[in-house]
């Protein structure tokens, strides 16, 4: 079969190309040999030999679609030139290969597993990429910023460099950002017992610190028992996961993990993040050998869910105007989210207008999979493959799009920006705290408010 | 030759097809189990689930979106296994050696299922040819495959109809009916095997470990 | 805990402290600690808009801080807490905070005597650790401290920390290597790309990590010398109770986890997942939390698992006083469990902490959580009353008491019983 050709002109990345200059044919060929010896089996073997190249996969990627029906970017395509070469050629390919393989797998799939799911054979085409990112990044292949965010996670547990100090230090400031809406709030650390452990991915201390004050306030309305560790551990974000370093990946989880155990804690809750939820409930427990999470985590959405179905969180004031919602792959398909974060958006906003597709079968934002990590050489070729999900953003008239996930926030940002939607971009908790009661007693006294 | 290729090849090209498909399964299942997080994954409600939502046509969104393709897609796979099955020449030949005989399709069905069949070879062909993604991924492998499953609907539509040299196209027949059965264990036939497999896997992992659906 | 001998063991019940009057008397009271022998019980205590002090048994320590955290009791019981006055953070040690302060101050840890308190300190100049009121001298400007441990004689204080500075995005300069350990503020002589797992002998001399090279290059470093022997992955590892030179470390082959001490593979079982090996305290015995199998979960002890698996996880084994037994918890079905040698004692709770033993083994007594309420479990089955609070008991040193402390309706108590009555 011969290579597909690929019209466009190849992006740039400095650490592909140091890669390439060093990569020895043996190297390559032994790395492998022993990723598909020992850490695939009947699975890979069988989506392989099972594929009847009929290429109806191609219908659900984001990417063959926004660009033209661009058959390179076809799931099937992105298989063909990858694992099926690997197999055939038993491991003897060059390092051009492989970094193509890398661009393939790393920057042009999010592992969204949209096409898995309209393959009639249900042939899994992300699983099959992330072997494919597995042997990259034991070959050391994978794109520069990606690659520094690993780094950064193996370094110090979290996604963005944070150091222990820093950790801390930020959440006693968002302690008091959140003491000036409710005075009596508090963000306690290190409480042994709790009933919940809250944990974040690493943008939100660094960038996005207020949304820490933001669940400050929201425990405190809901009246809930919670805890924050003041040790590694708090980051449930995971770039290992996606780059295909999975000893790194374990390491994180594992911490994160045994962080929620050390603290005694019932379940842990985590912010709004996608790929977050994917490497604390599936990837990382299923690599330490845990058929889901010792101690249960929660994905935010339905956390609100709860409060808000419950009663606990009463809502005082809706948003106004239409809102829409992205719905995020990793918690909607991939974790049957859907119908609950459609409750929570028609439990705060007076007019919700619904994305088409939705659900499960909603498009993916194109950041994801770690794709928007890979930073700014990637970004042109991310931001023009998610045309569709612009169309489809554009078609709600909203004046706001939700994103209950950290990266397709920054992915849907970057779309509403290229296509000029002239839209905002909010997390869900950003609108709950605009809406919700908080009760007389916990209002600020009037003359402090003075 | 006739007796050659009717007798002794058809036992061969049984034996061939059931043991090499059940081999096929075996080893399929033992290489899943060496990969340790499988079977666990694994539940029989949404193994089910998944079956019944792309067994029945339509019965997913995107059956739904591409009906021309779905039909032509049911109607080929239907008639290509109903109609060697229960066709009534193959009965004639089983009661005459075995004795044993079930229910037959009468020959003017079987003869339009044929065209079904061979219809829906067409049809993959011409997508082959002309769609630029599944074009992408074909070489002779995928022509041959068309070429086998389409042979045994050709030769015996043309023996059937005693077109040509009858004896000839019959013992024509008779090999391309057995290489497909040989071939259905080692080539990319073998979706016949696996597919209610790949698909008990993804429904399960998509419902069972994931909370959501696959269709 | 020092000194136990000491402690009151006569006494059958004191009640202590009211803590649940302390919430009519503060704005608000965080969770309370108490000191090892159980006669004090503290709580940081908010007295108004940005100051806060801790609450001891019902008085209140002289100076209010702006703001504070981290209460915790040494060895020894004095109180300690981090405090910030002026923007400045620095450690309290019985409501006298240090002249000395600091950018930042985290993670106290004390000697096993309390005589020394160590924490990690960040100033202009860098990282370092604050021990017993002074800061370490280290040559070199440590970029970050990810964690620290101290000898249980206080003596040595080391760290993992970051010795060369790393531009962002600069992967070269961090696959050269830029983490390293730091032994009483002098640098190991190699930097490498991650450490993990440190770990000091009992004697305090000698010092074993995990590091890391490239993706799937993990090693063990002991004392600056790594070991020959390279893995594809590696967990945190252990010294032998009683020699220094003996390391154990769960490591990562050919797809599966094994055991290795010295850098030989002592189990000849492999494993899905191996995690927290234990010594016995004569340390000729060593268990481990094992997953023969994806989602099983049991003990092996020696390299031999249990018959018995549980679908969730198992946590750290703890042997007996005579190493006879193990206890371990583990969890199935969403139940938590006290199993001992394989076998489930008792009910099964929402929560079950570390448990400890009886001196000759017979009896396993844990804290356990049941809808709300705390208990103490002997071999499983609750003992006694239902706590608010509760501490995990702990067994006198002539093995015939335990002392339990908890609160009851609003009140601190501290009782004593006999072992031979629960
Ligand atoms: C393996 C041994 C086989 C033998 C001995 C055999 C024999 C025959 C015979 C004797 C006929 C009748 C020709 C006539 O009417 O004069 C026939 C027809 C036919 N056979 Fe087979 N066959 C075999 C395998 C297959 C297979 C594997 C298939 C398809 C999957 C197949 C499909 C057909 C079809 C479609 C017809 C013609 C039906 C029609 O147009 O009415 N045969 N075969
Ligand atoms: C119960 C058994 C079978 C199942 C469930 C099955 C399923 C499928 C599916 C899902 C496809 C993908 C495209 C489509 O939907 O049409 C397909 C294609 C195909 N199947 Fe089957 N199949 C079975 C048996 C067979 C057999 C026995 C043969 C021939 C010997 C066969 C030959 C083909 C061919 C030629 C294609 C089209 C490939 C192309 O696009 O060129 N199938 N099958
Ligand atoms: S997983 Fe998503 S992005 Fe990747 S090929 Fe499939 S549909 Fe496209
Ligand atoms: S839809 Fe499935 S069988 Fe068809 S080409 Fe794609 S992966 Fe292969
Ligand atoms: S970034 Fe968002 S939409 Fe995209 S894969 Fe993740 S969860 Fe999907």
């Amino acid at each position: 079969m011969k290579p597909t050709i690929v019209k466009r002109e190849p992006v740039v990345d400095d650490a592909l190309d140091q890669c390439e200059a060093r990569l020895t044919e043996e190297e390559i060929e032994k790395v492998i040999n022993e990723v598909i010896d020992k850490e695939t089996g009947g699975r890979l073997w069988t989506y392989v030999n099972t594929c009847i190249h009929c290429g109806l996969c191609a219908e659900a990627c984001h990417w063959y679609l926004s660009n033209d029906r661009d058959v390179s970017f076809a799931p099937v395509t992105k298989v063909k030139d990858t694992i099926w070469v690997m197999l055939e050629k038993k491991g003897k390919v060059d390092a051009a290969f492989i970094k193509r393989c890398s661009q393939i797998a790393h920057t042009e799939c999010n592992l969204c597993r949209r096409c898995g799911m309209y393959c009639p054979f249900g042939i899994d085409i992300a699983y099959m990429l992330l072997v494919v990112r597995r042997i990259c990044a034991k070959l050391g292949m994978v794109p520069l910023y990606l690659q520094d965010t690993v780094h950064s996670h193996a370094a110090t547990m979290n996604q963005m460099w944070v150091k222990p100090d820093e950790w801390i230090d930020t959440l006693q400031w968002q302690e008091e950002e959140a003491q000036g809406y409710v005075p009596s709030a508090r963000l306690p650390l290190e409480k042994e017992g709790a009933e919940i452990m809250y944990s974040v991915i690493g943008p939100e201390p660094k960038f996005l610190a207020q949304l820490l004050g933001n669940i400050t306030v929201i425990m405190k309305v809901a009246g809930l028992d919670w805890t924050m560790p003041a040790t590694a551990g708090w980051d449930n974000s995971n770039m290992a996961m996606y780059s295909g370093d999975f000893e790194i990946m374990a390491r994180v989880e594992r911490l994160h993990h045994e962080t929620a155990q050390r603290l005694k804690v019932k379940k842990i809750v985590m912010g709004e993040c996608g790929h977050a939820f994917r490497g604390a409930q599936y990837d990382g427990p299923t690599w330490m050998g845990w058929m889901k999470p010792p101690i249960p985590i929660v994905h935010a959405i339905e956390f609100y869910y709860d409060l808000i179905k419950s009663g606990r969180i009463k809502i005082a004031k809706k948003a106004e105007g239409p809102i829409t919602s992205q719905y995020p792959c990793n918690v909607i398909r991939n974790a049957g989210l859907g119908s609950k974060l459609q409750y929570i958006m028609s439990a705060v906003c007076e007019n919700f207008v619904d994305l088409i597709p939705n659900d499960r079968h909603a498009f993916c934002c194109n950041a994801g999979g770690g794709t928007i990590n890979c930073g700014p050489p990637w970004k042109k070729l991310r931001v023009q493959s998610a045309r569709l999900q612009s169309e489809n953003f554009k078609r709600t008239g909203a004046h706001t799009i939700v994103t209950p996930c950290h990266n397709c926030h920054s992915g849907v940002e970057d779309i509403v920006d290229k296509y000029k939607l002239g839209m905002h971009v909010k997390f869900f908790s950003e609108l709950l705290i605009e809406a919700m009661e908080i009760p007389e007693h916990l209002k600020p006294k009037e003359e402090e408010a003075e | 030759m006739y007796e050659f290729v009717s007798g002794p090849l058809v036992w061969l090209a049984f034996i061939i097809f059931i043991g090499g498909s059940l081999y096929r399964i075996y080893k399929m299942l033992s290489d899943c189990k060496k990969e340790n997080v499988v079977f666990p994954h694994m539940s029989l409600k949404h193994s089910l689930a998944s079956l019944v939502h792309w067994v029945i046509p339509f019965n997913n969104q995107y059956m739904q979106k591409r009906p021309i393709f779905t039909i032509v897609s049911f109607a080929f796979h239907i008639c290509l296994i109903l109609t060697p099955v229960f066709l009534l020449a193959h009965l004639v030949l089983l009661d005459e050696s075995w004795n044993i005989s079930w229910f037959n399709i009468p020959d003017g069905i079987a003869d339009w299922m044929t065209i079904v069949v061979i219809i829906g070879c067409i049809f993959f062909l011409y997508r082959r040819l002309t769609d630029p993604v599944v074009q992408n991924v074909t070489d002779g492998s995928d022509y041959l495959l068309l070429a086998i499953t389409a042979l045994p609907f050709i030769t015996g539509f043309i023996a059937y109809h005693q077109l040509f040299a009858y004896k000839t196209i019959l013992i024509i027949h008779i090999l391309a009916g057995e290489i497909m059965l040989i071939a259905i264990p080692f080539t990319r036939l073998s979706h016949m095997l696996f597919f209610v497999f790949t698909r008990a896997y993804f429904g399960s992992e998509q419902g069972h470990v994931k909370n959501s659906k696959d269709w | 805990m020092s000194n136990i001998e000491s402690w009151d063991w006569e006494i059958k019940e004191k009640m202590l402290a009211e803590p649940a009057k302390w919430k009519d008397q503060f704005e608000d009271v965080w969770e309370p600690y108490i000191s090892p022998d159980g006669e004090k019980i503290a709580s940081i205590v908010k007295i108004g808009e940005g100051e806060f002090n801790i609450c001891v048994n019902g008085n209140t320590w002289e100076e209010p801080f702006e703001k504070m955290w981290y209460s915790r009791f040494s060895p020894d019981g004095r109180l300690t807490a981090l405090i910030s006055k002026d923007m400045e953070w620095t450690l309290a040690v019985d409501g006298v905070a240090l002249e000395e302060t600091y950018e930042y101050i985290w993670e106290t840890k004390f000697s096993a005597d309390g005589k020394t308190i160590a924490a990690i300190v960040r100033q202009e100049s860098g990282y370092g650790i604050l021990v017993n009121g002074k800061v370490w001298e280290c040559p070199i400007k440590l970029e970050s401290i990810a964690s620290h441990v101290i000898s249980s004689d206080g003596k040595t204080s080391a760290v993992i920390a970051q010795t060369v500075a790393v531009a962002e995005a600069d992967v070269n300069a961090f696959t050269k290597g830029s983490w390293s350990v730091v032994v009483n503020g002098k640098p190991w002589k190699d930097n490498y790309v991650d450490v993990y797992g440190l770990a000091i002998s009992n004697d305090g001399q000698r010092f074993a990590a995990e590091y890391r090279n490239s993706i799937c290059e993990y090693g063990i470093v002991v004392d600056e010398k790594p070991w020959n022997e390279k893995f594809g992955c590696t967990w945190e590892p252990v010294f032998h109770p009683n020699k220094s030179d003996e390391i154990t470390v769960p490591v990562r082959q050919g797809g599966q986890w094994l055991l290795a001490t010295n850098g030989r593979i002592v189990w000849d079982k492999g494993f899905f997942s191996l995690l927290y090996q234990t010594y016995s305290p004569d340390g000729n015995n060593i268990a481990a939390a094992v997953a023969p199998q994806f989602a099983k979960w049991t003990v092996a002890v020696n390299g031999q698992p249990w018959s018995i698996t549980f679908g969730e996880c198992v946590q750290k084994p703890c042997f007996s006083p005579d190493g006879r037994k193990i206890a371990v918890i583990a969890k199935d079905s969403g139940k938590w469990l006290l199993v001992v040698d394989g076998t489930v004692l008792g009910k099964d709770y929402d929560n079950i902490w570390q448990p400890v033993f009886s001196p000759n083994g017979d009896k396993v007594i844990c804290k356990v959580e049941k809808n709300g309420k705390y208990a103490v479990a002997v071999n499983g089955e609750i003992r006694g009353n239902d706590y608010e609070a509760l501490w995990n008991p702990v067994v006198s040193p002539d093995g015939t008491k335990v002392m339990i402390c908890g609160v009851e309706g609003g009140k601190y108590y501290r009782k004593v019983v006999l072992l031979s009555d629960i």
